[in-house]
């Protein structure tokens, strides 16, 4: 039991990753492999703040979306400046210099070691130490998170967001700040992003620099590709087989170590094929 | 001081070895071919399957392992993107794919040879030759004179042979070189074949100094990459120039905050290039910086 809420809580984690990946990379078509980067800044963000100064949940979630968000608008107004594959390498480097930083700046994140002993989260006196209960906290948060990011894709801005990522100089032409349109996209997906890391660092209350890395970026980006893209739900339904997929590998007998990277070659593979699919781009119905 | 000298060689020859493979690559095509850094792993465990697995003579091994993971760069192409190519697919595209590929490949690797290091190096840890106060190894020495010879090599091939000359041709324009009778399809080929031969060489090169994982090519890629960016893309010089700034600044990083820092470095100097000096050294015009 304890197990199955285990994997439900890693879902709903994965779910608001990927949904959050879903705004930048799908509907404004900046394909981002600095996502984890944010997730981890989240993480970071909050362990240290509750470890350290003892600031309760309330504090440390807007916090760490504020520092997400801080971090997302100076990094996304150097790297859009370029477009397409080019802007992908700039987030890989991104991506690159957010580990590097947790990894080795001793004195702050304690490098490879690791922050132990992150408090459970509490509200009002609460605490949230019971599998269940926190699965119910994780479950509001992300069907928060949905609602939001589908109000946004609905607006007037995510209309702008679709159009842009279509025809960038057509937008332009018709008055919309296309630029500031993708900073901000970029900004809203990274400080989402924030929420899981936030809840991942008080759930497992350990955290280390391996949840962190270019992998984990090709994974969310994967969950949404293979969710197609411009879908919220299609990345939630991608993100539950993908996060089931190397339990019930180990179900059926295989061993734990080959599970996992069983899991990675059926999301690569997923991944090429899909390029089969969208060999003539990414424009795809909304509806 | 001369110790960081010759890392400074040492690392420049590597950067300039698998830029100009990369490049060889990404010219004709322009898209990122990711799965290169996995045909450079492949070397490694090829050569360590034939040389310790199966106990060939080490000179054999790595003969064999260069025709090996030569063909496994050949087949990327001919399996993964010709066939995407021919339905139009961009760039972008390709690109994606290719990161499917690599995460495919790098996985098999884990699993036919398992996570840990493996080593190629025969007998113990020799203490280098001694060079003006500083240590270089054997294996140093070679990478060096096989990397600057090889650079030499391309330059004089990309502009004399028939094949080059081709491969700069479908690099302007497929279009038109298909219409004057050079099958781009067929130089791509090529270009893949010899593209992978040099990074195969590489990585060999690289796991006789440091070993390898499975996970030890993509850095070595990204720094590649990044030489070719700073150095702007299709200019010889500009790549040379790109990675020795590269290499100089890493070291001299590594120097005076700490080695741990090495990758950080490398993509500050591309975000920074990408700020101040869009276009490169050699300010030939990258593709879709700036609109």
């Amino acid at each position: 039991m304890e197990y199955l809420l285990h994997i439900i809580i890693m879902i709903l984690l994965y779910v608001m990753l990927s949904q959050s990946l879903t705004l930048t990379a799908g509907y404004s078509g900046l394909i981002s492999l600095a996502h984890a980067g944010f997730y981890g800044i989240g993480a970071y963000t909050s362990a240290l703040l509750s470890v350290h100064f003892g600031f309760p949940f309330l504090a440390t979630l807007p916090i760490a979306m504020l520092v997400s968000g801080i971090i997302a608008i100076v990094v996304s107004t150097i790297a859009l400046r370029t477009v397409d594959d080019y802007f992908i390498i700039i987030t890989l480097g991104i991506q690159v210099v957010a580990f590097s930083v947790m990894n080795n700046w001793m004195k702050v994140t304690n490098g490879p070691l690791g922050i132990p002993g992150i408090p459970a989260i509490s509200i009002f006196g609460f605490e949230f130490s019971s599998k269940i209960s926190f699965l119910l906290l994780t479950l509001v948060l992300t069907v928060i998170v949905f609602y939001i990011l589908r109000n946004i894709t609905k607006s007037p801005f995510g209309r702008i967001l679709i159009a842009l990522s279509e025809d960038e100089i057509f937008t332009k032409s018709l008055g919309k700040k296309v630029y500031f349109a993708k900073v901000a996209s970029f900004t809203i997906g990274a400080m989402f992003a924030a929420i899981p890391g936030v809840l991942y660092a008080h759930y497992i209350s350990y955290i280390d620099p391996t949840s962190f890395t270019v992998d984990e970026s090709i994974f969310i980006l994967s969950i949404v590709i293979i969710g197609g893209m411009r879908n919220l739900w299609g990345s939630a339904i991608a993100a539950a087989v993908l996060v089931i997929l190397p339990e019930a590998l180990r179900f059926i007998g295989m061993p734990s170590n080959i599970a996992a990277n069983m899991r990675q070659i059926i999301y690569g593979l997923a991944l090429v094929v899909m390029m089969f699919k969208y060999s003539k781009g990414f424009l795809v119905k909304t509806k | 001081m001369s110790q960081l000298i010759i890392n400074i060689i040492l690392s420049f020859s590597i950067f300039l070895l698998i830029g100009i493979s990369f490049i060889l690559t990404y010219y004709p095509t322009r898209f990122f071919h990711i799965a290169h850094a996995i045909t450079l792993t492949f070397s490694a465990y090829f050569t360590y399957f034939f040389s310790q697995q199966l106990h060939c003579q080490i000179w054999l091994a790595v003969l064999l392992a260069i025709v090996s993971a030569t063909i496994v760069g050949m087949l990327s192409e001919i399996v993964l993107y010709k066939p995407l190519r021919k339905r139009n697919a961009s760039p972008l595209i390709l690109m994606i794919a290719s990161l499917g590929l690599y995460t495919v490949l790098q996985n098999v690797i884990s699993i036919l040879w398992g996570d840990d290091t493996k080593s190629i190096r025969t007998g113990g840890i020799k203490v280098g030759n001694e060079f003006l106060g500083a240590y270089i190894t054997d294996i140093q020495i070679t990478t060096i004179i096989i990397c600057i010879s090889l650079l030499v090599v391309y330059v004089v091939f990309m502009n004399r042979s028939s094949i080059g000359r081709n491969i700069r041709a479908v690099a302007s324009n497929p279009e038109l070189s298909n219409i004057m009778g050079i099958s781009s399809d067929e130089v791509i080929l090529w270009a893949f074949g010899i593209g992978s031969a040099l990074v195969v060489v590489a990585g060999i090169l690289i796991a006789f100094d440091t070993d390898m994982t499975p996970t030890m090519s993509f850095n070595w890629l990204l720094y590649g990459v990044v030489a070719m960016i700073i150095g702007g893309v299709g200019s010889n010089w500009g790549l040379v120039g790109g990675a020795l700034l590269l290499a100089t600044a890493q070291h001299l990083g590594a120097y005076y905050i700490g080695s741990q820092w090495m990758d950080a470095i490398a993509y500050i100097i591309l975000i920074l290039f990408l700020i101040w000096k869009p276009l490169g050294f050699s300010g030939k015009r990258l593709k879709k910086v700036e609109i």
